[in-house]
């Protein structure tokens, strides 16, 4: 019964989070509720039985979301424009609520680390046998994604261009 | 112990994408390029034919199916990437450097679709689906002059985003009330008929058709069709209306077959209406387009439809052989034709730099200055109005004919009021093509281009005439579906 209310709680907290990041005017606001939003699936994550994918949540898409964010911090810098432009969007309000989801979702995560019957419900699926379904029956989807980032990469690489030729004066 | 062997055409496909690579890496080449792909999806089209006659259809790994049915389909995906390669290579020639990628995107493209025809289960349904769609994005966006392409892009992007999240939460819904991903454990009874488990297989199944319906660029879906093939470059619009949308349904089928989705009224109402609508809705809002491409892109979507009839024929189990072997016939005849009016937009667009050539006006008086060009075109428009002497006639009486044993009479009557407006702007076309005018400036025909034409015209025409063979091999790959 306590375990389902720590799932509600945290399914709320990534609804509400992904709604505020949809509805943000400002980017930036915007990628920190996504941020909460996704440490929250990561709760469910866990609580469902799933801590491996749980980190994996954190790590790859928090992880990536938050490397995004600083390259957009560092590509809108200029000078001193840049800094107050940075002051206008960190002002110290702008932290409370996404602090407050966070904060909420650090003491379920406590929680659940103490009670130490930390899966709500079926098994427990750890790293080890996702990697045996991996390179298992599932060793051919590895290999399609690995092709499906090299389009990624070359398609990047070359949309990449059109800003270079700009960049350079060239005709866009 | 699985054996690979069976997927020897993708492995080859996939080394060819890595040789590509290497070579663009060290040395840039456009003959190069286009020479590997040619070679490539030559090996590639080799090996499926081997692999069709050697081996027994087998489950490679849980995820994907090597059959008939699939291989077929790879092999004409190959074909058609093989001439998409061929067309632009003039096409790339004078839009100056870094045009290597273009044909390694191609080559991941159809790849991603060759996944797609063979898979069997929702994690390389979804990866396929990606693999194409990620590579789409690059190839519609990859002029860099001019912003049109951009803005294709940029609505590809997020409108296929969505429908892919369609598909995600469709097949979620199923996993959740069935605990597998895979087809053939569906097509075992795993999914429950009754109850509220028959809600979620509802729910699921109708997402998963919204989805693939954007991909198909069916009616209620349709509307980023004409501008995405507007502003991607010709060849690449070609690939979009062909082994895109090809590979899609070929899944469409397979999972609609495995969960038997014809059991469900409400779900067999839904495609009547789509077929319905796409048929109408295409072919009038086809009329009065001045561009050629928005006009093919409006015929797409009712050759869709027509497709989606045979695809509503399958419900019927008397008809069921005769309506697969309508759709895959239907299906070969509408990947020449589309691939072949696509090819003339391609090479009259060769020397135009920022944008594509495709505004009716600039084929006024074709037939005077390029006779064969425009008769290549005339025959690719006429086989899509269904005419007899092309293989569209044939896919077209096909569709009526399973249509008929079926008995949907409602959509039989849109199939034919929606052929006759089509006659309308497939004429148009060519009668613009006929008048007496000399606004143009030099067309040149290169030699690659022009004669991929003509090897596709005379497919075409064969196809027409002689269809045996074709249909005999259909129907025997039909035999083992039904």
């Amino acid at each position: 019964m306590i375990q389902l209310g720590l799932f509600y709680m945290a399914a709320t907290i990534t609804v509400v989070a992904s709604l505020l990041a949809v509805t943000r005017y400002n980017a930036s606001h915007a990628l920190i509720y996504l941020i909460v939003s996704l440490l929250g699936s990561a709760i469910i994550f866990y609580v469902l039985g799933a801590p491996f994918a749980a980190v994996l949540e954190v790590l790859i898409y928090a992880g990536a979301i938050m490397v995004l964010f600083v390259f957009v911090i560092m590509m809108l810098n200029l000078g001193a424009a840049g800094v107050d432009n940075e002051h206008q969007w960190l002002q110290p309000r702008m932290w409370i609520i996404p602090s407050l989801l966070c904060l909420l979702l650090l003491a379920e995560i406590l929680f659940l680390l103490n009670t130490s019957s930390h899966a709500l419900s079926g098994t427990v699926v750890g790293p080890k046998v996702v990697g045996i379904e991996l390179f298992g029956p599932y060793v051919l989807a590895v290999e399609i994604a690995s092709m499906l980032l090299l389009a990624g990469l070359v398609g990047a690489y070359h949309l990449g261009r059109r800003y270079l030729l700009d960049m350079r004066g060239e005709s866009l | 112990m699985t054996t690979f062997l069976p997927l020897l055409p993708l492995m080859i496909l996939t080394g060819a994408i890595l040789v590509l690579m290497m070579a663009i890496a060290f040395m840039r080449n456009l003959a190069l390029s286009c020479g590997i792909s040619v070679i490539g999806l030559l090996l590639t089209l080799i090996s499926i034919i081997w692999v069709n006659l050697n081996l027994e259809p087998s489950y490679v790994t849980p995820l994907l199916r090597v059959d008939d049915f699939g291989l077929l389909f790879s092999g004409i995906m190959a074909v058609t990437a093989l001439f998409i390669c061929l067309l632009a290579y003039s096409y790339h020639q004078n839009r100056g450097e870094h045009q290597d990628e273009f044909f390694l995107l191609l080559l991941l493209a159809t790849l991603g679709a060759m996944v797609l025809t063979i898979s069997v289960h929702f994690a390389s349904f979804v990866l396929g689906l990606e693999l194409l769609g990620i590579s789409i994005y690059a190839l519609i966006s990859y002029p860099t002059k001019g912003v049109f392409s951009l803005e294709a892009a940029l609505k590809y992007l997020i409108l296929s985003g969505i429908s892919s999240a369609f598909i995600l939460f469709g097949a979620g819904l199923l996993y959740a009330v069935s605990g597998t991903l895979s087809f053939a454990d569906f097509a075992a009874g795993g999914i429950p008929n009754t109850g509220t488990g028959q809600v979620f297989v509802l729910a699921g199944s109708a997402m998963m058709l919204a989805g693939i319906g954007f991909k198909l660029s069916l009616v209620p879906f349709h509307m980023w069709t004409p501008d995405v093939y507007e502003g991607a470059p010709a060849p690449v619009a070609g690939f979009l209306a062909t082994i895109s949308k090809g590979s899609v349904f070929v899944a469409l089928m397979r999972f609609f077959l495995a969960v038997d989705g014809y059991q469900y009224d409400s779900i067999m109402t839904g495609l009547y209406w789509i077929a319905g609508l796409s048929m109408l809705l295409g072919n009038i809002l086809a009329l009065l387009q001045s561009s050629i491409k928005r006009l093919l892109a409006y015929s797409s979507i009712a050759q869709f439809g027509y497709l989606m009839v045979a695809f509503i024929a399958i419900s019927e189990l008397a008809g069921k052989h005769l309506a697969i072997e309508a759709a895959v016939f239907f299906l070969i005849a509408y990947f020449i034709t589309t691939i072949g009016a696509f090819g003339v937009v391609t090479i009259m667009s060769d020397k135009s730099e920022d944008h594509d050539l495709d505004s009716l006006d600039a084929y006024e008086g074709l037939f005077w200055q390029r006779p064969l060009l425009a008769a290549f075109m005339s025959i690719m428009l006429l086989s899509l109005a269904g005419i007899p002497l092309t293989a569209g006639f044939i896919g077209k009486f096909y569709i009526l004919a399973s249509g008929v044993e079926s008995q949907l009479w409602p959509l039989l009557v849109i199939v034919v009021i929606g052929s006759g407006i089509g006659l309308f702007y497939y004429l148009r076309v060519i009668y613009a093509m006929t008048k007496k005018a000399a606004a143009n400036t030099d067309i040149e025909v290169s030699a690659a281009g022009g004669w991929t034409m003509a090897v596709v015209t005379l497919v075409l025409l064969v196809l027409g005439v002689y269809p045996g063979p074709v249909i005999e091999w259909v129907s025997n790959m039909a035999l083992q579906l039904v």
